[in-house]
């Protein structure tokens, strides 16, 4: 039985005040867990906007749950949970009665809104300050608030832009923790938008990268983990096209990037000294030569480099 | 998700029915209004001309009354058109009053701190929105209006000896009719003003400047012009010539101060456009995102 992704985009445009802020992307997001990066301005925001139905898109489409955003967005946003990047509260209510109101507007019937708000704000560490005016509450307080109001109706899929926002570091590490064990739980699918590499690595399965409003990557972080994939990091002197051809020769996979770096996936066959013995021959002094595995940044820092869509893989 | 368990859990209850959830947003922005006694002596206060006239209407109809009030039989003691039309224009200035007080919090809260993002990404379009707002200030407006006065109209048909139900059965469509034209009007600039002034007492400001500084540039533009087309911009003038023309009155007192008052047609008209402009407002403002042009 084949599984629907979670997110499929299909050519989608959008375009706000003249310009085109998205452009024509397409691809399939099958993970439960997705997390969306790219440097501020390149569309993450906008590309979550859209999804939720807040911009038209000038062309194509998107489904999210296999709902199209254009035809079924009513459906899709009773099953959504949204917890926006900004300031987004209701200053003179007090927490518990803000999240119990947004629960009632996502059809909760009142009693089961007020024990799910009560649930929410004790799940999320607010317990104590249910109370207390939202207007009172600290920038970390306020952001797990609009985590609470996001999870109160029980969405199946859950939004979270930029949720760690101005959060100092003990708060930063609860509220990585909280999306884990929501994600844990198996209940529900993450759609999460930062620009904070650690928190996409630390929380998601699989990563859309956005630059300038094209996909840069789509990388399954997952697969990447189960792969394992080692490769050398080397810093050299002299090193070029020569010597990368011969290393491919030796059945390497290599990238060489400026300054003399370069670096390289080994077969299990070829051994450490018969790169040293390209280097003499081609005359490369090898400097340093790390053992690394592919991170996000890696990834991050190849989709920035590169222009057009790529599988993500270095 | 009990409590002490302290772990993500799913929600499978069951849902209120879609078409009536906008009424929660009524019930909390109600509830909250009436959590503050300053609002509750207004509306109080805007009750008394409906008390004074409950009790007018009974000294009227009853002789035992009159005779211990030594009134005897006097003139002035007539409920007819002129006495419910002027009670509805006495009642139609408080409910400006109270719409100065209540519409500014109603959408200017959500705005101020961005919450409208979690409305609309919730089953809940803009429509419902404005329609659960707008049913908060329709519900109090009407308390204070059309509702009062039926009350009072049924007392007098009660009261009235003989059959004084039927030649003026036509006044409750009037009450009806003119109260729902200035509610519209009410409620949809109140709205929109808060939609576009997210403070408070700046937005009770400009709803009181709304209604009584056109009226003066529109007075000068007359002196000007000698022309009476600039009352178009005079809200309260327009809804007095709609009354009294639904009420069937002549219009004596603009005489008093104008060659000729402006017809109804336009008055009606002006009043349609005003509700037309209003949402137009609303629409603009109330997105989930603001797009940034240029």
């Amino acid at each position: 039985m084949s599984m629907r992704a979670t997110i499929e985009l299909e050519g989608l445009q959008v375009q706000l005040g003249g310009r085109t802020i998205l452009d024509r992307l397409t691809g399939a997001l099958p993970g439960r867990s997705i997390g969306l990066l790219g440097p501020n301005g390149s569309g993450k925001s906008t590309l979550i906007n859209t999804l939720l139905g807040f911009y038209a898109p000038v062309s194509g489409t998107a489904r999210v749950l296999g709902l199209d955003i254009c035809t079924g967005a009513a459906e899709l946003r009773s099953l959504v949970g949204y917890m926006p990047e900004n300031d987004a509260f209701i200053a003179s209510m007090t927490g518990v009665h803000f999240v119990r109101y947004m629960a009632e507007i996502s059809g909760l019937p009142p009693e089961e809104a007020m024990e799910r708000a009560h649930e929410a704000f004790f799940y999320v560490g607010l317990g104590e300050a249910r109370y207390r005016k939202l207007g009172t509450y600290s920038l970390g307080m306020k952001q797990l608030t609009k985590l609470a109001q996001a999870i109160a109706h029980g969405p199946r899929l859950l939004v979270l832009d930029e949720p760690t926002n101005g959060m100092d570091p003990p708060a930063r590490k609860r509220m990585i923790e909280l999306i884990r064990e929501i994600r844990d739980a198996g209940e529900i699918c993450l759609l999460l938008s930062s620009h904070l590499l650690r928190d996409v690595e630390e929380t998601c399965d699989e990563v859309l990268i956005l630059r300038n409003g094209r996909i840069a990557a789509l990388c399954n972080l997952e697969e990447e983990r189960r792969a394992d994939r080692k490769f050398l990091e080397m810093e050299t002197v002299g090193a070029d096209g020569d010597f990368t051809s011969a290393l491919e020769k030796l059945g390497c996979e290599c990238a060489a990037y400026g300054s003399g770096r370069v670096k390289l996936v080994m077969p299990e066959s070829v051994e450490i000294r018969e790169l040293y013995r390209v280097a003499a021959e081609q005359g490369v002094q090898i400097r340093r030569m790390n053992h690394r595995r592919d991170s996000l940044e890696d990834i991050f820092l190849n989709a920035m480099e590169q222009t057009g869509a790529v599988n993500g893989r270095i | 998700m009990a409590v002490y368990k302290r772990s993500y859990k799913a929600y499978h209850g069951p849902l209120t029915p879609r078409r009536s959830r906008f009424l929660v947003l009524t019930r909390y922005a109600a509830g909250d209004l009436f959590q503050s006694r300053f609002f509750v002596a207004l509306l109080f206060f805007c009750m008394l001309p409906v008390l004074l006239g409950a009790g007018f209407i009974y000294i009227a109809n009853s002789e035992t009354a009159q005779a211990i009030l030594k009134l005897g039989k006097q003139s002035f003691l007539l409920v007819d058109a002129r006495f419910f039309c002027n009670l509805l224009i006495a009642q139609a200035w408080l409910a400006l009053l109270l719409t100065s007080w209540v519409g500014p919090v109603l959408v200017a809260g959500d705005l101020a701190d961005g919450a409208l993002p979690l409305f609309l990404s919730r089953p809940f379009s803009r429509t419902e929105y404005v329609l659960g707002k707008i049913a908060v200030l329709g519900a109090l407006l009407s308390a204070v209006t059309w509702v009062p006065l039926l009350l009072l109209f049924v007392l007098q048909a009660g009261l009235a000896k003989g059959s004084w139900l039927w030649p003026n059965l036509w006044m409750a469509g009037a009450i009806l009719l003119t109260s729902w034209m200035w509610i519209a009007v009410l409620s949809a600039v109140a709205l929109a003003l808060s939609a576009w002034v997210k403070w408070r007492i700046v937005a009770t400001g400009v709803t009181y400047a709304l209604f009584f500084v056109p009226a003066g540039f529109g007075e000068a533009f007359n002196a000007v012009m000698r022309t009476n087309w600039g009352r178009l911009l005079n809200l309260p003038y327009l809804f007095r010539v709609v009354t009294y023309d639904r009420f069937h009155l002549p219009l004596d007192f603009f005489q008093s101060f104008s060659n000729r008052a402006i017809p109804a047609a336009a008055a009606w008209l002006t009043l349609l456009l005003v509700c037309v402009l209003a949402l137009a407002i609303l629409n603009r403002r109330l997105r989930a995102r603001e797009v940034v042009r240029g």
